[in-house]
């Protein structure tokens, strides 16, 4: 099981990685560090890891012509892998018969085995697993899909995405200057919400780290091929930790449990990792 | 010139299906009571979709299935066996955002269309030249796109474009919003969407942080949407009123044709918007169509929903032997009050209250109770689902 971090610091060298995920600046959304492809040519010389370039935006008409030209630069730079979640993607790879591998990575729908199966077939080496599905779910898709499967285990969640430019609407309502982030409080849980707005649109994360460390060794057991730890949220120093004790633990075959007692102190929020959403489809027609 | 352009109508129940195509629309889309996204919605039993098939099809209108939950794996378990039966039932298209189900029906089922669901985020002319390549019919396009965007798309695919013209509006791109998952626990892309874009959330300033919109109403593009080509309306609301469906749809049917027929006046499209704008239950906007949606498009102050009780009731039927219409009571009304009937035909017919009798012909001083029977002296017959709704208060 190989270990990819969503990086936020920029360090000449990873340690203990073997994988960066790295998101293309204007050409992707919900992250929380944006890259350019210079930085990312850098990063790719000095660390020799996969790379994997989000382009996870939903493109309009006047995007996709730079979208075409930018998926030609990055063919050049043999990186692993490129995330999607606009179809336009794979159809210019298609048109383009690039090389560069495709992740499916559409947020809130890598849901199920045959859809990722789909889009095996139509040349997706990879899928990013939508992380509202509970570990069972995922565990089935690892399993039976051919597709190779990412799942994100530790970082704040973000949970939606508008092209709206939401918090300056806000502050143009209010005869404010607008602010780039804002942190809002959901009043019946009590919940932290972080919403950043950019030139792309307005981002939500729940201001909650999701500790996936316990499901490391479930994901291992069914042979999960890449999981993820995103930085964003958590303190730099800590991630570190976090990134070269999860490589140790992986690496002992999940055996520690002194990695589970320790990383504890991320506290207890598992996500939908064992927990169901609710308004499950009806059967009988 | 007669530019054909569809107007689709959204139904909850038999009765809405059949309102919405009695009162001018050329296509309805339900939900079944498996894999749509209105879990709350009354929802079609497959008796119900082939009810329903046949009742269009005898006008010769058309119906589509909703079949765009973003599915889990259990909820794979029986939908191929559910998409026969659908499309034994008659079903004219089904509209799907998961492109293995996609592929499954285009493979299976060569008379039946398959439009891509909103719920995708299609809003390029590459994503809609992907799914042309796999077969689809008609791609629903992201409510984010502007007019030059679509009629981009249009001329560059050759694919069937539909569009939403009037209701409620995400606040995030459709299927790319988990807000009511993390706030609610219920699944916003299987049904569940607790619309958590319309809550107000605590903020450090001195209002809450609130990103609601405004709903949409395009009735003042609808001629540029038909120039470009597009080529089905659609109105949002499976779960919206009767009155509501028969006036919003009835209104755009003559908006439609009054454009084809050259009749639309600036008098008579201003009394369709004031129309449109008495069902109404929020403050409406363009919103990304003919500008990038801004601050005026959205609602900072809570909850927006207003109540409407212009709509007085429902015409049954007629009572030959009174001469009286017979109706069902849905809002006070009493001797005097100013009103208008307006029927499945169009017809509108101006109307004052006089006497108002009960079921047995007793006289009632006011109609008080909703749900009640009512008879009203007419010696015109109605057609069933007229309607009538308050112009003016007698006080």
């Amino acid at each position: 099981m190989k270990i990819i971090i969503e990086p936020t610091t920029l360090k000449e060298k990873y340690e203990h990685v073997d994988g960066l995920l790295l998101s293309l600046k204007d050409f992707s959304v919900q992250s929380g560090k944006y890259y350019t492809l210079d930085e990312i040519k850098e990063i790719k010389d000095n660390n020799n890891v996969e790379i994997f370039i989000s382009m996870n935006k939903n493109f309009m008409n006047e995007e996709i012509p730079a979208v075409k030209d930018m998926l030609l630069e990055i063919e050049k730079l043999n990186v692993t892998g490129i995330l999607f979640y606009d179809v336009a993607l794979l159809q210019l790879k298609k048109e383009l018969n690039l090389k560069t591998d495709l992740v499916w990575a559409s947020t809130y729908m890598v849901n199920n085995t045959k859809t990722c199966n789909y889009y095996n077939n139509k040349g997706v080496k990879y899928a990013l697993l939508g992380k509202e599905i509970t570990l069972e779910e995922m565990k089935e898709i690892i399993k039976d899909s051919s597709i190779t499967s990412m799942v994100e285990v530790v970082g704040l969640p973000s949970v939606a995405f508008s092209k709206r430019k939401l918090i300056s609407n806000f502050y143009s309502d209010l005869e404010k200057d607008t602010k780039p982030s804002i942190d809002v409080v959901e009043k019946v849980s009590g919940e932290t919400y972080e919403v950043t707005e950019d030139k792309n649109g307005t981002n939500f994360y729940l201001k909650k780290v999701v500790n996936g460390t316990v499901v490391i060794k479930d994901l291992f057991e069914v042979n999960t091929p890449y999981i993820i730890l995103k930085e964003f949220g958590i303190d730099s120093n800590e991630f570190y930790e976090l990134v070269k004790d999860t490589k140790d633990y992986i690496e002992g075959n999940c055996q520690n449990n002194e990695y589970i007692e320790k990383y504890k102190k991320l506290g207890d929020f598992t996500n939908f990792f064992f927990k169901k959403t609710i308004y499950k489809v009806k059967k009988n027609g | 010139m007669d530019r054909k352009i569809e107007l689709l109508a959204p139904a909850g129940d038999i009765e809405r299906l059949k309102i919405n195509l009695l009162y001018g629309a050329d296509a309805v889309y339900i939900g079944g009571q498996n894999y749509s996204l209105r879990a709350n919605a009354t929802n079609f039993s497959i008796e119900e979709i082939k009810e329903s098939c046949d009742f269009a099809h005898e006008r010769g209108k058309k119906v589509y299935l909703t079949l765009n939950i973003v599915f889990h794996n259990e909820d794979m378990e029986g939908v191929e066996e559910y998409i026969k039966e659908v499309v034994d039932a008659g079903i004219d298209a089904f509209i799907v955002s998961d492109p293995f189900i996609i592929s499954h029906i285009k493979e299976n089922y060569k008379n039946v269309e398959v439009h891509l669901s909103t719920q995708n985020g299609a809003c390029n002319y590459k994503a809609v030249e992907y799914f042309k390549d796999e077969g689809i019919n008609r791609v629903v396009l992201a409510r984010e796109c502007n007019k030059e965007q679509i009629k981009e798309i249009i001329d560059k695919t050759g694919v069937d474009i539909e569009v939403f013209i009037h209701g409620a509006m995400c606040t995030c791109f459709s299927g790319r919003c988990a807000l009511s998952n993390y706030v609610t626990n219920r699944d916003a892309n299987r049904g569940g969407c607790a619309q958590v874009c319309r809550f107000a959330f605590a903020s450090d300033e001195e209002k809450d942080f609130t990103f609601a919109t405004k709903d949409l109403n395009m009735a003042e593009h609808i001629k540029e949407m038909m120039d470009i080509g597009i080529k089905s309306l659609k109105v949002e609301g499976r779960m919206r009123s009767l009155y509501y469906l028969a006036t919003v749809i009835g209104t755009y049917r003559e908006i439609i044709d009054r454009i084809n027929d050259n009749t639309l006046t600036p008098e008579i499209m201003e009394k369709l918007e004031y129309r449109l704008s008495r069902v109404a239950n929020r403050e409406v906007s363009t919103h990304f169509f003919d500008h990038e949606a801004d601050w005026t498009d959205q609602y900072y102050t809570g909850r927006q929903e207003l109540s409407n009780q212009d709509y007085l009731g429902l015409i049954t039927g007629y009572d030959k032997e009174n001469k009286c219409f017979i109706m069902v009571e849905r809002n006070y009304f009493e001797p005097g009050d100013e009103v208008e009937i307006f029927t499945p035909d169009k017809e509108v017919i101006s109307y004052t209250i006089g006497q108002i009798y009960d079921e047995d012909m007793n006289e009632l001083d006011v109609a008080r109770h909703p749900e009640q029977v009512l008879k009203l002296k007419m010696d015109q017959e109605l057609p069933q689902y007229s309607m009538m709704r308050l112009i003016k208060k007698a006080k």
